[in-house]
């Protein structure tokens, strides 16, 4: 079986140290970065897979030069090889460019199935995957509990989290699947998988190499555009309210009746 | 003439999701600031009644018929016919929830019309001609402006960012049943499970009571849900309660979770780590109950009770029955 | 969580070791920093944390690639050292002896035995342990009374055994005997690979500690225990030599220890420094208690450096490895008790009881400064790198 996980890297939420260049938008460079959070769960997905059923697992990521760092970390974890699409020129990329560039570079690789994260922890809209899907006209398959490939038929099975239980979706493979934590914690890279890492394949292709029609992608030719950015008005200060269980209560019905939430 | 598209997403009962009428209500705005037509998609096997629930907010309704999405996997099928109605105008401006199934139809629409694509706005105004919109990004730690360099734009509107508020007149429903084929495939829906526990979608809940590691047990989560209940809200999570098996990962609020911005968040042993933070800092009002003083959810709640919730809870559920008796 | 310095490669890293640590440090946090208050506190071997080590490759990193290890240098496995001992001083022991107990054989022994042993060390599936020290002879090793008597195909071991860390839980100790009474100092000894457990190997009690309480340190038993010829490593009389070169060697991953406890203890300070506010404000924008910091920190790195540094020398081999080795375990010993002891009283009464994880670190760091060579031992070993022999 071939997978393709889609990771991004993203400035490292715990770090807390994102910095924005002059156009507003995240200065990449300059941000300390991680393997998306919920790109992590993918993965973790596709190894479970490949051990279960054979087969290897290409990253597919698009970002600056150094997201070659963060990716070590994911063939470290066990993926076999890894494609960067990388140009300075896809700094700032909006959604569509992004889709573009991403189901360009699927279209030359083999696959039974796509997995990608919920949402990155940077942007934080969850749009690309199924804006992928539907370039290349791939069964979409979000909110992903639970992965149930049937290789012989060539079909897949996945749970889909929904408000109030689960859907079953099954679509006929290859299909872009959307992975959510409930599909198991992602494994530490093992030692010998760090010393393995390097010798593993990991290509880094430009827009031009890829044949991906994108002209004046990024910046230039964006749909979007980022007018300001500035930090949310901080809360005021914190009300603490020690003693006994009636003094707690009573300053919480206070509060709420105050707001005309009761 | 460029149109406002709200696209709007049901709710399983066949009505129309609370969201969409906050899209909707959000639509009216910028269609009187901008002076531009306004409209209404469903797409639904039986798009009557939330097509009757949608004409309440806009003056035009367009009830697509599709029988296409029973069995099927709802999203790309509403994304392709609503990319019909749509159309390739730069300008059109479409309203889309932020929920999953909204993310799934707006991706799809984006690359299906080309639109460009604001996410997980939580304010949208009319400037220079175009919608200006607000997004809280970085898990709430920056909020940026943004607009859409053609005027206009797909947006996806975060729950909880607009006060729901009926137009004046009732619109028009206009009856579709279009037979172009679809050309994205099909994803079939071959069984919907109802878990016993779950409860309304959190993202849209405007009040949520939470529980974090402190509560200890998945018994302990009867408490929450009473005092949850007891407001009218529904129970979230964190991680940890999560993880360890208390309460279903659809509750779960945060970095890997939800995102929620509800006008009442009340945290029950909930310490506030920046991976929870993320995803209910935006709330309008947040109550804490914990144990230790010193917990980071100290740094940002309104008010933080300091006490164990087990005696708290109980003695607050009592006030808010006396003060409702 | 606690605070982790975000410290760039600036410190000369290899991407993979980069990886590594951040790997480790990462499984440290989130896996063993949970479990050290109660393995302190049982005074309990922490067996999970064993295997959790044997399964993320961790006990193999000293192994070469083809007995199934990872092929670690000395830099990587002291950097790994580092990030267990940070979180938990008795775990990252396991790492520190796997290594300790196996370097005989690393250094001396024949392709044949590293073939017989090295699997079963590298997959985590035995322990080693190091049997040096007796309850007469610590610092000088000459003056061991183990002895090991050939009798045809074997060898005969009596004698007993002290201090020997993972004594009672290793499948594979390295035991040196003497073999040569009457000959002179370096080469009265031998140095056999014993497999436990075995007939007349027993072991006698387990000592209760100050600190790296769950760490089982046994004293061991050796009566008529008959080892094969074929597990002698290197040759007769090459046992002071073996033991010395062993200690040349496995000191760093003590001053690693040192250093994990160190950068623990400063990790809990910063940020109780960061949050306890008294009259008014952040104790650490207190002057004396950021002066405090600010050394500690400058301190922990200094020791770190060392380290780096002693490791690259040590591999590389040369004339001077005695002393690198001696260097940076004094440095980073002494810069550990230091920097517990000021991390104890940036806390002040919460750093004296068992709610935060400083005093644990502070009576961890002790034992840094005695155990492989005390660091009077290893000042000596520094004055004559300096000096010669004395008389010479």
């Amino acid at each position: 079986m071939h997978i393709v996980v889609m990771t991004k890297p993203v400035p490292d939420p715990a770090a807390a140290a994102e910095r924005l260049d002059a156009d507003q938008r995240l200065d990449r460079a300059a941000s300390p970065a991680v393997v998306n959070g919920n790109d992590e769960y993918a993965l973790e997905a596709a190894l479970k897979l490949i051990e279960a059923f054979g087969g290897e697992i290409t990253l597919l990521t698009m970002a600056p030069a150094a997201g070659a760092e963060t990716m070590r970390k994911a063939l470290a974890m066990g993926a076999t090889r890894g494609l960067l699409i990388s140009e300075p020129a896809l700094a700032g990329s909006d959604v569509p460019t992004t889709a573009i560039v991403l189901a360009t570079a699927l279209g030359g690789l083999t696959y039974d199935l796509v997995l990608a994260g919920v949402d990155t922890s940077d942007g934080g809209g969850g749009v690309v995957p199924a804006a992928i899907a539907a370039r290349l006209r791939l069964p979409y398959l979000g909110n992903a509990a639970k992965i149930e490939p049937d290789p012989p038929n060539g079909r897949v099975t996945v749970r889909r989290i929904t408000p109030i239980g689960y859907d079953v979706l099954e679509a006929p493979m290859p299909a872009l699947i959307v992975c959510t934590q409930a599909l198991g914690e992602p494994r530490y890279p093992s030692l010998k998988g760090i010393m393995a890492a390097r010798s593993k394949e990991l290509v880094t292709r430009t827009l031009e190499s890829l044949g991906a029609d994108v002209a004046g992608a990024g910046g230039a030719h964006t749909t979007t555009r980022v007018l300001g950015t500035r930090r949310p008005p901080s809360r005021g200060a914190t009300t603490v309210v020690r003693g006994s269980a009636e003094e707690g209560a009573t300053a919480i019905v206070e509060l709420l009746a105050a707001r005309r939430i009761i | 003439m460029a149109t406002i598209w709200v696209v709007a997403e049901l709710d399983a009962d066949g009505s129309l999701a609370r969201i969409s009428a906050e899209a909707a209500t959000l639509g009216r705005s910028l269609a009187q600031a901008g002076g531009l037509d306004l409209a209404g998609i469903v797409v639904a096997a039986d798009p009557v009644a939330a097509a009757e629930d949608l004409a309440a907010f806009v003056p035009r309704v367009v009830a697509v018929n599709e029988p296409a999405t029973r069995g099927a996997a709802w999203a790309s099928i509403a994304a392709e016919r609503a990319a019909a109605l749509i159309g390739p105008d730069p300008e059109n401006v479409v309203l889309i929830g932020a929920g999953p199934d909204g993310r799934d139809v707006a991706g799809a629409l984006s690359a299906m019309t080309g639109l460009g694509l604001l996410v997980n706005a939580t304010g949208v105004s009319w400037t220079d001609g175009g919608p200006m919109v607000e997004m809280s990004v970085f898990g709430g730690k920056l909020i940026t402006t943004s607009s859409f360099t053609a005027k206009g734009g797909i947006i996806t509107i975060r729950p909880n960012s607009v006060a729901v508020e009926p137009a004046g007149a009732r619109g028009s429903i206009v009856a579709a049943a279009p037979q172009e084929p679809l050309t994205l495939p099909r994803v079939a829906v071959v069984e919907q499970v109802a878990e016993a526990g779950a409860a309304a979608p959190i993202e849209e809940a405007r009040i949520i009571v939470s529980g974090g590691r402190g509560v200890g047990s998945a018994a302990g989560f009867d408490l929450v849900a009473s005092l949850a209940s007891r407001l009218g809200g529904v129970v979230g999570a964190t991680r940890a309660a999560v993880d360890a098996g208390w309460i279903p990962y659809a509750q779960q609020i945060g970095q890997t979770g939800k995102i929620v911005k509800p006008q009442l968040y009340l945290a029950l042993g909930v310490s506030g780590a920046i991976q929870h933070k993320v995803g209910m800092q935006t709330a309008e009002t947040i109550i804490a109950i914990n144990r230790d003083p010193d917990a980071p959810i100290a740094e940002f709640a309104d008010l933080l009770v300091v006490g164990d919730l087990f005696d708290v809870v109980p003695v607050l559920l009592t006030a808010l029955d006396a003060r409702a008796g | 969580m606690a605070t982790v310095s975000a410290r760039n490669p600036a410190d000369r890293l290899t991407e993979e070791q980069v990886l590594l640590r951040d790997t480790v440090r990462q499984l440290a946090t989130e896996r063993i920093a949970p479990r050290a208050a109660e393995i302190d506190r049982t005074a309990t071997f922490p067996e999970d944390i064993r295997q959790l080590l044997a399964e993320q490759d961790i006990l193999g990193l000293p192994f070469p690639v083809e007995h199934g290890g990872v092929g670690g240098d000395l830099l990587t496995v002291c950097i790994a050292i580092e990030e267990i001992a940070r979180a938990c001083a008795t775990s990252s022991l396991i790492l520190i002896v796997q290594e300790l107990g196996s370097l005989p054989l690393l250094l001396a022994g024949t392709p044949a035995q590293q073939t017989r042993f090295f699997p079963r060390l590298a997959s985590g599936t035995a322990l080693a342990a190091f049997g040096l020290t007796e309850p007469e002879a610590g610092s000088d090793a000459g003056a061991l009374r183990t002895r090991a008597v050939r009798d045809g195909d074997t060898y005969v071991l009596d004698g007993t055994k002290r201090f020997i860390t993972n004594g009672s839980v290793a499948g594979l100790i390295t035991v040196f005997a003497v073999t040569d009474p009457d000959g002179p100092k370096h080469r009265r000894l031998s140095c056999f690979a014993v497999e436990v457990p075995t007939e007349g190997f027993r072991v006698e009690r387990l000592e209760h500690k100050l600190g790296i309480r769950g760490s089982p340190t046994a004293e061991l038993a050796f009566e008529g225990v008959r080892v094969p010829a074929a597990n002698l490593i290197g040759a007769e009389g090459d046992g002071f030599s073996i033991a010395m070169a062993t200690l040349d060697r496995s000191r760093p991953g003590v001053a690693a220890q040192a250093i994990g406890i160190a950068q623990g203890a400063l990790d809990t300070a910063v940020a109780y420094a960061r949050n306890r506010r008294q009259f008014g404000q952040r104790i650490g924008d207190f002057q004396m208690v950021a002066a405090m910091l600010a050394d500690m920190d400058s301190q922990v790195e200094a020791a770190r450096q060392l380290l780096y540094t002693a490791c690259l020398e040590i591999e590389a081999g040369g004339p001077e490895v005695a002393r690198w080795s001696a260097m940076c375990k004094l440095i980073a010993g002494d810069t550990a008790m230091r920097v517990t002891t000021d991390a104890v009283q940036v806390l002040g009464g919460y750093g004296y009881i068992d709610e935060f994880p400083v005093e644990r670190m502070m009576r961890d760091a002790k034992i840094t400064q005695i155990y492989e060579g005390t660091q009077q031992v290893q000042r000596l070993v520094v004055a004559r790198a300096l000096l010669g022999r004395p008389g010479s």
